[in-house]
């Protein structure tokens, strides 16, 4: 039986980022296009660790530690943001505020 | 979108050159005859076509269930050969398939909060793939920072918003931007050319790379001290890394009270402004009017509220 090697994992990280991309770009709801945004920080976490693993040092768990740091700041500041966008238009659709395009 | 688009027209015509110039890549280590090029390219439109089929639109369900036995034959034909390229590792094709699945329910969901319990599942999946390379710590802070911490506001988030919004539908009912999305064709076209992509530079590349590490250092498991891998990252951050960890601690500091701040504000909605005034006036629960610190809102129309506030 052999060893699962880093490519397996490297497969799974591109996986979820890919589907997390996908999900910012389709959803309407503010709050599931932020919940795809963590879904690809889940990608980039399988993709630190493995290649920390497979290094046979730290780093890659260190790293992970700073980013699920700026993955609570953020979830904290763009929930935050959401409710604001919230309560002025009553509703969740990106599109409320598509004026912002520009 | 247009410009995108003839891009992803014109896109096939070159495609028959690069398959035979991925063909001495196939003959190299990284590439077994099971996983060849056209194979990952070809599983990567299926799963797109099965993604752009289920993702919340006004179709009936009959669509979106075949999109998701598409989506689900080319993840386990994908998978059928990466376990036969890679051998039979039980537990990580288990932790791998659930993330996956958990994905996809993320985004094809068109009830929000259970796109968050999706989440929740994805989470759990990849702790355990983090057990499974070693890093126990991280799986413990992930589940408690992400499903613990995370999730819980993102789930109080969406039912306090929902609430307010749903009172007068059924509650059946999904809304219209939940359940409709937004250009499905060009992300999902987008997504998976980026995954083919991607397995295709990591699939050629990481043979070598893993050549280099196994060359380089022996794998970490557990330091000599027995104290397993929490402790030695614990000297690890504190070693290497002490200035970035009080940044780390700074920055959610500063985010808490940006977060802080920016929740405090009050906003009153347009249509709030000019319903009937009761006379049975309930005080608010934050003394806005009359807190002179409290943050001015300009523009807005309601009466009641000043300006801004008596210095």
């Amino acid at each position: 039986m052999e060893e699962i090697g880093l490519q397996q994992y490297l497969g799974v990280g591109a996986i979820m980022f890919a589907i997390g991309l996908i999900g910012f770009m389709t959803r309407r709801n503010l709050i599931v296009m932020f919940l795809c945004t963590e879904l690809m920080f889940q990608g980039v976490t399988i993709n630190l660790i493995a290649f920390g693993h497979f290094h046979g040092n730290l780093s890659g768990q260190a790293f992970v530690i700073f980013v699920l740091v700026i993955a609570a700041a953020e979830a904290s500041l763009a929930l935050g943001l959401v409710v604001l966008l919230f309560r002025q238009k009553n509703t969740l659709d990106a599109d409320a505020w598509r004026e912002l395009k520009g | 979108m247009i410009g995108l688009l003839h891009c992803l027209a014109s896109c096939p015509r070159p495609l028959p050159a690069q398959w035979l110039a991925f063909a001495p890549l196939a003959q190299s280590p990284g590439f077994t005859e099971n996983l060849y090029p056209p194979l990952v390219l070809v599983l990567c439109v299926v799963a797109g076509l099965g993604t752009l089929m289920l993702l919340p639109s006004r179709r009936e369900g009959a669509v979106r269930a075949l999109g998701g036995i598409v989506v689900l034959t080319a993840a386990l034909i994908l998978g059928a050969k990466l376990i036969h390229k890679g051998g039979v590792h039980f537990y990580f094709w288990i932790f791998a398939f659930v993330a996956v699945a958990g994905a996809i329910r993320v985004i094809t969901h068109p009830r929000p909060v259970y796109s968050a319990l999706y989440f929740v599942l994805t989470v759990l999946a990849t702790a355990g793939l983090f057990v499974l390379l070693w890093a126990e710590f991280m799986a413990a802070a992930l589940i408690l920072i992400y499903a613990g911490a995370i999730l819980i506001t993102y789930v109080f988030v969406i039912m306090l918003a929902s609430q307010t919004s749903g009172q007068a539908k059924p509650l059946k009912a999904v809304t219209e931007f939940d359940a409709v999305s937004r250009e499905p064709l060009v992300a999902s076209a987008v997504g998976f050319a980026l995954t083919g992509v991607l397995l295709f530079v990591i699939f050629d590349r990481a043979a070598a790379i893993q050549r280099s590490t196994e060359a380089a250092i022996p794998k970490f498991e557990g330091n000599e001290a027995g104290g397993g891998n929490t402790q030695a990252l614990g000297w690890f951050l504190f070693n290497n890394h002490l200035i970035n960890l009080e940044l780390a601690g700074l920055i959610l500091t500063i985010s808490m009270v940006g977060a802080i701040v920016i929740a405090r504000r009050r906003v009153v909605s347009s249509a709030d402004a000019f319903e009937p005034t009761t006379e049975t006036f309930v005080a608010p629960a934050t003394p806005v009017d009359d807190n002179p610190h409290s943050i001015p809102v300009y523009g807005t129309e309601n009466p009641r509220q000043k300006e801004y506030p008596e210095t």
